[in-house]
């Protein structure tokens, strides 16, 4: 009996119009993407993305760069990583980017035609944060790595000795993954405010405010946050200074593969219980 | 007699003086910033760290409830000037919090639904226009700013069991002028981005956006560039930093990252500047007609 229920199921599962969905995920994801990346509106999130990498360029220009600032300019790198893209630039630009795509739309009186059209909800919401999500990862991505290669090209072959043959190929690889899950994971939490909330603004401070005082919580209360999982996978230790190294609860070393699949399953439960909400979602713009 | 044989002809009663007309629209922005729920929440929030303060100074003076707690000694409940600008510090930034959900409510609408022109209409300047809607944010965050600060001052003065007030009147004085000079930048920046943001739900994240993303950037040329002017762009500690010395505790501050009294006033001269010429450019009597 049970096989059998379970032979049905695959057998439903089998039969859903996968190739329409995967085409219209295609054609939805290709508009989004347009609109994030090559609007007047999306030049702001260019800054976020790219106003340390202008900064490191003036230093590669006026600075004088020999081998005593070579462990300085390493941390200062894990510093903007870990405090300015995640803390801010990625918070912000995804908060920007995640927010428009249904509550924007909304306020644009738009989203009643994507959902007046035969697009599963679902499928809409996927592909939206798709798009969302190659954005803020193309340009964020991009980013650091030009901040890596203007970090370290000053100092010519150790440098390049550092970078090859020693941690630092490691160290981009590991920065990446960072700026990648953090992008998919703020995205997938500001889909939700947007959906939930009105105006998911005051939502994503209070979260901000939870992502920051994250450090000096039960280590239980610290695996509902992004940045928590995300300090496990740096390189490179960007410790609390003065009276915060106080209050941190130093929590249990994580695997950087647990704390990446801890995230996925994260952003996975989200984006499920999105899904969910997006099948009741109603329009009523007299009250937007 | 037909309607067309009256000559319309000026108004000849008393007019209402000039500057009063400002509070009208004060008054209406009170309303409309007062009319969401969330603004009362958010207003509860911001009275709680006072409250705190306030059994801690029950505390610091209360003999019998400091023996209770194991007599700690003085250092512990120090009511001193870094104790009041802990609570202004905390104060400021529960004030920015509620500026910028309460900003773009006064300002956002008029302007995305075409209303500046018929409120322009009416005999009130641009200049007070503006001026309303600072008087109806002030009264507000004076409300969680200096208000409690000062009567923490006062029931300070009145608890110490040796003549207090009057030796530390420059932290009240400080306190007052710090909370004016913070109001007067968080209201410019409100007002100034929620003009030029079309969305009210977009305009509070900019507003939060606009203090910590210079802050960061600073943080940023600060350490790339080794040099302490990058935290000129750090706003909340720029403040910090006039509140020190306007509360007598500059000593304390780390030479390193001790910015000179003239670049403080020149950043937040320079940053209201700018906020005066974002509003100048958008607060006028258009209409925008999308075709």
């Amino acid at each position: 009996m049970m096989q059998q229920a379970g032979a049905g199921r695959r057998r439903d599962f089998m039969q859903q119009p996968w190739a329409l969905w995967r085409l219209q995920a295609k054609r939805l994801t290709q508009i989004e993407l347009r609109r994030n990346l090559f609007s007047w509106r999306a030049t702001w999130i260019y800054f976020l993305a790219f106003i340390p990498t202008l900064i490191i360029f003036i230093h590669i220009l006026f600075n004088e760069h020999d081998a005593s600032s070579f462990n300085d300019d390493t941390q200062v790198l894990a510093g903007i990583i870990q405090l300015y893209y995640i803390r801010l630039g990625v918070f912000f630009g995804c908060l920007g980017i995640f927010s428009r795509l249904i509550r924007g739309e909304m306020i644009e009186r738009s989203l009643h035609f994507y959902l007046l059209s035969p697009v599963r909800r679902e499928v809409l919401l996927l592909s939206k944060f798709a798009a969302g999500s190659a954005a803020a990862v193309l340009l964020f991505v991009t980013a650091t790595i030009v901040d890596f290669a203007l970090m370290y090209l000053p100092f010519g072959a150790a440098g390049r000795d550092y970078v090859f043959n020693g941690p630092g190929l490691g160290q981009l690889e590991a920065y990446v993954l960072i700026i990648v899950l953090a992008c998919l994971g703020y995205g997938a939490v500001f889909l939700l405010l947007s959906m939930v909330f009105k105006n998911p603004t005051p939502g994503a401070l209070l979260f901000l405010g939870w992502e920051a005082i994250n450090p000096v919580l039960p280590s239980i209360l610290q695996r509902l946050s992004v940045a928590s999982y995300l300090r496990h996978l740096m390189p490179v230790d960007v410790g609390a200074k003065g009276f915060i190294a106080l209050l941190t609860v130093e929590t249990e070393p994580v695997s950087g593969l647990a704390a990446t699949l801890g995230l996925l399953l994260l952003i996975t439960a989200v984006l499920l219980y999105s899904c969910y909400r997006i099948r009741t979602l109603e329009i009523r713009y007299t009250t937007e | 007699m037909s309607i067309h044989k009256h000559d319309y002809r000026a108004y000849t009663g008393r007019v209402t003086p000039v500057w009063t007309r400002i509070f009208v629209l004060g008054r209406y922005s009170l309303a409309e910033a007062w009319s969401s729920k969330f603004t009362t929440v958010l207003f509860v929030v911001c009275l709680i760290p006072p409250i705190g303060a306030l059994f801690t100074i029950y505390l610091a003076n209360n003999p019998a409830a400091r023996l209770l707690m194991g007599n700690v000694g003085p250092r512990v409940l120090a009511i001193d000037g870094a104790f009041f600008l802990n609570v202004l510090t905390i104060q400021s930034w529960l004030a920015m919090a509620l500026a910028s959900w309460i900003a773009p409510r006064l300002i956002t609408l008029d302007l995305v639904d075409n209303a500046l022109p018929i409120l322009l209409s009416h005999p009130i300047s641009r200049f007070g226009y503006v001026l309303g809607k600072c008087v109806a944010l002030f009264a507000t965050l004076s409300i969680v700013t200096w208000v409690p600060c000062l009567l923490l001052f006062a029931y300070q003065g009145y608890a110490s069991p040796v003549p207090w007030a009057a030796a530390n009147l420059r932290i009240a004085v400080g306190m007052f002028a710090g909370s004016l000079v913070w109001i007067g930048l968080i209201s410019l920046l409100g007002l100034a981005l929620s003009s030029w943001v079309k969305w009210r739900v977009v305009a509070t994240g900019i507003i939060f956006a606009a203090i910590l993303v210079p802050a960061g950037v600073g943080a940023i040329v600060s350490e790339v560039l080794r040099t302490k002017w990058g935290l000129l762009l750090n706003l909340p500690l720029v403040a910090f930093s006039l509140w020190q010395r306007l509360l007598g505790l500059h000593d304390h501050v780390d030479e390193l990252k001790k910015l000179p009294v003239g670049a403080i006033l020149a950043v937040l001269a320079l940053a209201c500047c700018l906020f005066v010429v974002m509003l100048n450019k958008r607060i006028r009597a258009r209409e925008v007609v999308r075709g």
